[in-house]
C-alpha cells in the first residue's frame, strides 16, 4: 500500500489526471503484483521493494548524463523536457496526440490490463503526470530517425510514458534510450500502435549507474501487414525488468526481436515477453541473449500464444545464455501455447559458457585469454547490437559493453 | 483430401478394456480420517513405523492445498467421497496361483496379462494389482534364485521391513506434494523390487494395475532398489473399466540406484479416458521420482501415456552420484476431451551428470497436451550436460499443445540445450503416401509412429509393439 500512499500524498485527488485516478483505483486492489505468480516469482523481492522505495516527488532534474551529440538528421526528444513537437514536411508529419485522443487510447488499453501482467503499466500511469507523457502521431515516409530519451533522477522514482501511433504506410526508425542515474528508479511504459502497412524499427538501449533500477514495459499492437523490429539492450541496473507484450491483432504481420541483457555484480535483470497471434499468417523471429557474471541473476521468460484463429503462424523463439561465474545464475523459460494445427512453431534454449575449443584455438594463435574472451563476447554481442537502429554506431555500444565494466 | 466423416467414424473405436469384473469385494466406508488410515494399516497388519508414517503424511496432507498451477481444468475432487480400500474377497493366505479366484485370473487374461502357469508370459515376471491389493506375482521362485525380491509392497512390509523402513519416503517424502502426501497416508499396495549387488535381473519385471470399482481410488506405491552394479528393467501397465464417474488414481513410485546400478522403468498407461463428451475417466495424479545415488548410476524413464481423463505426471531424476545419468522418453497422446500435463524434472546435483529428455506430445480432438519440465544445474554440477527435445504434433484445429520448459543453471561449467517444435500431419505427406497406394489410416499411423520412433526405440520389445498398436488405435481417424 505504501507506494499508493506516496502517490496520494504527493498529489491530492484534485491534482490527479483522470488516467491517474483510474490507475490508482486499480492499483489499490493489488498494491503489489502477486509475487508468487509466474511473471513475478523469480523477481528479487528486496530489490523490487528497494526499487519502489524512492521518493515520487518528481525531483525532475535536468537531464545531464553524457550522451553523444545530436546529429542534424536526427530528431531528439527528451520526455519531460521538450515534448512540444509539431513537424510537418511534404513527406511526413509528426504531431502530438491531442489530449482526448490520448485519454481515449489509454482508457482502452487499461480495459485490457491484467493485474499481474500489467502491474508495471498501472504503476507507471498512476505516477506519470501530464508532462511526462509523450504521445505522437506519425505518418508519411522519409521520416528522419527519432531518438527519445527517458531518465530518472538520483534518489527518486520517475515515471515516463511514451505513446506512438504509426499511421498507415509509414516507416519509422526510433531509438529509445532509458538512463538511470545513481540510486534511481525509472518506470518507463511504452505503447505503440502500428497501423496497416506501417513498419517500425525500434531500438531500446537502457543502462544505469550505481544502484539504478528500471521497470520498462513495452506494449505493441500490430495491425495487418505491419512490421515491427525490436533490438534491445539492458545493462548496468541493480534491478531491471523488461516486459514486452506484442499483439498481432489481425495476423498477417511480422515481428522480429533481438534482445540482450547483461548482468554483473549482484544485479538482476529480467525479460518477459508475451506474443499473441490474434489472426492468421503471423510471423515471429525472436532471439534473447543473456550474460550473467559475478553474483548476478539473469531471467528470460517468453511465451508465444497461438489460438485457433492463428493458422499458418510461423514463430520461433531462441534463448541463448552465457553463464560466466560460479555464483551467477540464469533462469530461462521459453514457452509455447498452441491451439491452431497448421502452424510452424519452435523454440530453443541453451545455457553454457564461452566455447573452450574456440578459446584454445585463438590462444594457439598467440591471442591472450583475455583478448580471446573479448573476441568471443564481441561476436556474441554484435548480433544484437547490429540490430539496434539509429545511433548505434555513434553510441559505441560494443565498446561500452566490453570495456566499461 | 482428408475425409472428415472417416475421422468421426473411427474415433468411436471403443475402449476395449472397459469391462467390469463382477466379484465380491471387501470395501471400507467412503471418506478419509485417521480411523480409516488406522483401519487400512490394521487390515494389512503393518508394523508401527508404517502406521506412524501414514499418520504423519495425513497430518501434512490436511494442511496442504491441492495444486492449481498445471494447465488442467477439472471438477473439484471430493476426497470424502472416495473409498480408500477395496479388495477382492479371497482366502486368507494364497500359496499358489490355483487358489486365486478364477474370475480374477480371467480378468487379467482378458487384459492380455495371463497369470496362470501354462500361459505365463515368457521371461516377464508380473505383479498383478487389482483395486487396492496385489493378487499374484509370477516367477517368484526363479527370481529368488538370483536373490531378486519381487513381491507386493504389503508382503515386503511383512518380510523385508528393514528395507522398507530404510528406503520408503526417501525419494518422495510424504510432504513432497499434495498427491504424494495423500498416497503416503492411504497407499494400499503396489510392488517392491530389490536387486542385490552385482545382479543383472534375469527377466523383465512388470506390474499390472487394474481399477475395478467405480467409487474407489487406487493408491499404489512402488519401490525399486538397485544395489551396486545391478540392473533391472521394469514395466508398468494400467487399465480401468468404463464408468461415468471419475476415479482417482494417485500413485507414488520411488527408484533408488546405487553405484553403477541401472533401472529402466517403462510405462504404458491406458486408463479409461472418458467418453467423447468427457464423461468419466481416470484422474491420474502420479509422483514418480528416481534417485541416482551412486556413482555412474542410471535411471531411465520411458512412458507412453494414452489414457486417463486427466494426467498429472512428472517422472523425475535426482542426479546425485558423480557421472550419473537420467533419461526421460515420453509419448503422450490425448484425444477427445483428455488433458495431460506431463514432463520431467532433471535435477543435476553431482558433477559430470548427464540427462536426456525426449518428449513427444500428440493432441487430437478437443484435448489439451502440455509438456512441463525442469532442468536444473546445481552449483556443484560441474561438467554436466542436458539435452532436451520436445516435439508436439497437432491433429485437428481444436486441440492444444503447450510447452513449458523451466531451465535454471547455477553452474557455468555445464551445458543445457533445449529445443522444441510443433508440427502437424501435413496433407502433402498424406497425399504422397496415398499416391503410393498406402491407405489413409495406415499413412496416418505410419507418420505418427515415425514421429514417436525416438521414444519407441527405448521401450522394451513387448511394450514397443503394444504402444505402436495402441497409438494407431487411439488415433485412427482423428486426422481432419
Amino acid at each position: 500500500m505504501e507506494i499508493i500512499e506516496k502517490i496520494k500524498t504527493y498529489k491530492s485527488i484534485d491534482n490527479q489526471t483522470e488516467i491517474q485516478k483510474i490507475c490508482l483505483d486499480k492499483l489499490q486492489s493489488s498494491p503489489l503484483p502477486n509475487l508468487r505468480s509466474e511473471q513475478w516469482r523469480l523477481s528479487n523481492k528486496s530489490k523490487l521493494s528497494n526499487c519502489l522505495d524512492y521518493s515520487v516527488y518528481g525531483n525532475n532534474s535536468k537531464f545531464d548524463m553524457p550522451f553523444p551529440e545530436n546529429s542534424q538528421s536526427t530528431i531528439r526528444l527528451i520526455i519531460g523536457e521538450n515534448c512540444q513537437i509539431k513537424l510537418i514536411d511534404k513527406n511526413y508529419s509528426i504531431q502530438q496526440l491531442r489530449e482526448d485522443e490520448l485519454l481515449k487510447y489509454i482508457k482502452e488499453q487499461i480495459s485490457f490490463f491484467n493485474q499481474n501482467d500489467n502491474w508495471s503499466d498501472l504503476l507507471n500511469l498512476s505516477l506519470s503526470c501530464k508532462n511526462n507523457i509523450l504521445g505522437l502521431k506519425i505518418n508519411g515516409s522519409k521520416i528522419p530517425p527519432i531518438e527519445i530519451f527517458s531518465h530518472a533522477s538520483s534518489n527518486s522514482l520517475n515515471a515516463k510514458t511514451l505513446i506512438i501511433f504509426c499511421e498507415k504506410n509509414c516507416n519509422v526508425e526510433l531509438l529509445q534510450v532509458n538512463l538511470g542515474e545513481d540510486n534511481s528508479s525509472l518506470s518507463q511504459s511504452t505503447f505503440f500502435c502500428l497501423e496497416e502497412n506501417s513498419s517500425l524499427n525500434h531500438g531500446v538501449v537502457s543502462y544505469g549507474l550505481n544502484k539504478s533500477n528500471l521497470l520498462n514495459s513495452l506494449n505493441v499492437i500490430q495491425q495487418k501487414n505491419s512490421e515491427y523490429n525490436l533490438g534491445s539492450l539492458h545493462f548496468k541496473f541493480n534491478y531491471a525488468r523488461f516486459e514486452i507484450r506484442i499483439k498481432q491483432s489481425e495476423g498477417n504481420a511480422r515481428t522480429n526481436i533481438k534482445g540482450m541483457q547483461i548482468t554483473k555484480k549482484d544485479e538482476q535483470i529480467s525479460t518477459y515477453t508475451k506474443i499473441d497471434f490474434d489472426g492468421p499468417n503471423g510471423f515471429l523471429d525472436q532471439i534473447n541473449k543473456s550474460l550473467a557474471d559475478d553474483k548476478s541473476h539473469a531471467i528470460f521468460e517468453g511465451s508465444i500464444i497461438v489460438p485457433k484463429i492463428a493458422q499458418k503462424t510461423d514463430a520461433s523463439q531462441l534463448s541463448r545464455n552465457l553463464l560466466l561465474s560460479n555464483l551467477a545464475q540464469i533462469d530461462t523459460k521459453p514457452q509455447l501455447e498452441i491451439i491452431a494445427d497448421d502452424v510452424k512453431c519452435k523454440h530453443g534454449a541453451t545455457i553454457s559458457q564461452l566455447n573452450e575449443e574456440e578459446l584454445f584455438y585463438m590462444r594457439t594463435r598467440g591471442i591472450t585469454l583475455k583478448e580471446a574472451s573479448k573476441l568471443q563476447l564481441s561476436s556474441y554481442f554484435q548480433e544484437i547490437i547490429s540490430f539496434i537502429p539509429v545511433s548505434k554506431d555513434r553510441w559505441d555500444l560494443l565498446d561500452k559493453l566490453l570495456n566499461e565494466n | 483430401m482428408v475425409n472428415e466423416n472417416l475421422v468421426k467414424d473411427v474415433v468411436k473405436e471403443p475402449y476395449k478394456y472397459g469391462f467390469v469384473t463382477d466379484i465380491e469385494t471387501e470395501k471400507i466406508e467412503k471418506g478419509l480420517n485417521e480411523d480409516v488410515i488406522k483401519l487400512i494399516s490394521q487390515k494389512k497388519e503393518e508394523p508401527q513405523f508404517l502406521l506412524d508414517f501414514r499418520l504423519k503424511a495425513f497430518k501434512k496432507w490436511q494442511k496442504m492445498k491441492e495444486p492449481d498451477w498445471a494447465a488442467l481444468g477439472y471438477k473439484k475432487i471430493d476426497y470424502q467421497d472416495i473409498i480408500y480400500y477395496s479388495a477382492p474377497k479371497q482366502k486368507e493366505k494364497i500359496s499358489s496361483l490355483d487358489e486365486v479366484d478364477p474370475k480374477l485370473l480371467e480378468t487379467f487374461d482378458k487384459l492380455g496379462i495371463p497369470l496362470t502357469e501354462q500361459k505365463k508370459l515368457t521371461n516377464v515376471a508380473v505383479d498383478a494389482v487389482f483395486d487396492s491389493v496385489s493378487i499374484a506375482t509370477t516367477f517368484r521362485e526363479e527370481l529368488a534364485e538370483h536373490g531378486v525380491i519381487f513381491c507386493s509392497i504389503s508382503e515386503a512390509v511383512k518380510n523385508h521391513a528393514d528395507l522398507i523402513e530404510k528406503y520408503l519416503g526417501t525419494v518422495v517424502p510424504a510432504s513432497d506434494n499434495y498427491f504424494a502426501a495423500l498416497n503416503s497416508a492411504v497407499f494400499s499396495d503396489g510392488s517392491f523390487v530389490y536387486i542385490p549387488k552385482g545382479v543383472r535381473c534375469p527377466m523383465d519385471l512388470s506390474s499390472y494395475f487394474r481399477i475395478n470399482s467405480g467409487d474407489s481410488g487406487q493408491f499404489e506405491r512402488t519401490l525399486i532398489i538397485a544395489e551396486e552394479s545391478s540392473s533391472v528393467s521394469y514395466l508398468e501397465g494400467c487399465t480401468a473399466p468404463m464408468f461415468d464417474t471419475n476415479t482417482l488414481h494417485a500413485a507414488v513410485v520411488e527408484l533408488i540406484a546405487l553405484d553403477d546400478a541401472s533401472i529402466k522403468y517403462s510405462t504404458v498407461q491406458n486408463w479409461y479416458a472418458g467418453d467423447e463428451e468427457g464423461i468419466g475417466g481416470i484422474f491420474n495424479f502420479v509422483t514418480k521420482r528416481g534417485k541416482c545415488l551412486g556413482k555412474r548410476s542410471k535411471i531411465s524413464w520411458s512412458q507412453v501415456e494414452t489414457g486417463s481423463a486427466i494426467t498429472w505426471k512428472y517422472p523425475s531424476c535426482l542426479l546425485l552420484g558423480e557421472e550419473s545419468v537420467g533419461e526421460f522418453y515420453s509419448v503422450a497422446l490425448t484425444n477427445n476431451l483428455q488433458q495431460a500435463d506431463t514432463g520431467t524434472k532433471m535435477i543435476h546435483i553431482g558433477p559430470k551428470t548427464k540427462s536426456t529428455i525426449v518428449s513427444k506430445g500428440i493432441s487430437a480432438g478437443n484435448s489439451k497436451n502440455s509438456y512441463r519440465g525442469l532442468v536444473k544445474m546445481g552449483t556443484k554440477a560441474t561438467g554436466s550436460r542436458n539435452y532436451s527435445q520436445c516435439d508436439s504434433m497437432l491433429i485437428g484445429d481444436q486441440a492444444s499443445a503447450n510447452t513449458f520448459p523451466y531451465i535454471k543453471s547455477q553452474q557455468p561449467n555445464s551445458e543445457i540445450e533445449h529445443e522444441a517444435s510443433t508440427c502437424r500431419i501435413s496433407e502433402d505427406q498424406l497425399f504422397y503416401l496415398q499416391s503410393r497406394g498406402i491407405e489413409f489410416e495406415e499413412a496416418v499411423s505410419m507418420m505418427v509412429s515415425g514421429f514417436c520412433r525416438d521414444v519407441f526405440n527405448q521401450l522394451p520389445m513387448e511394450f514397443a509393439a503394444e504402444a505402436d498398436k495402441l497409438l494407431a488405435l487411439k488415433l485412427e481417424g482423428s486426422v481432419g
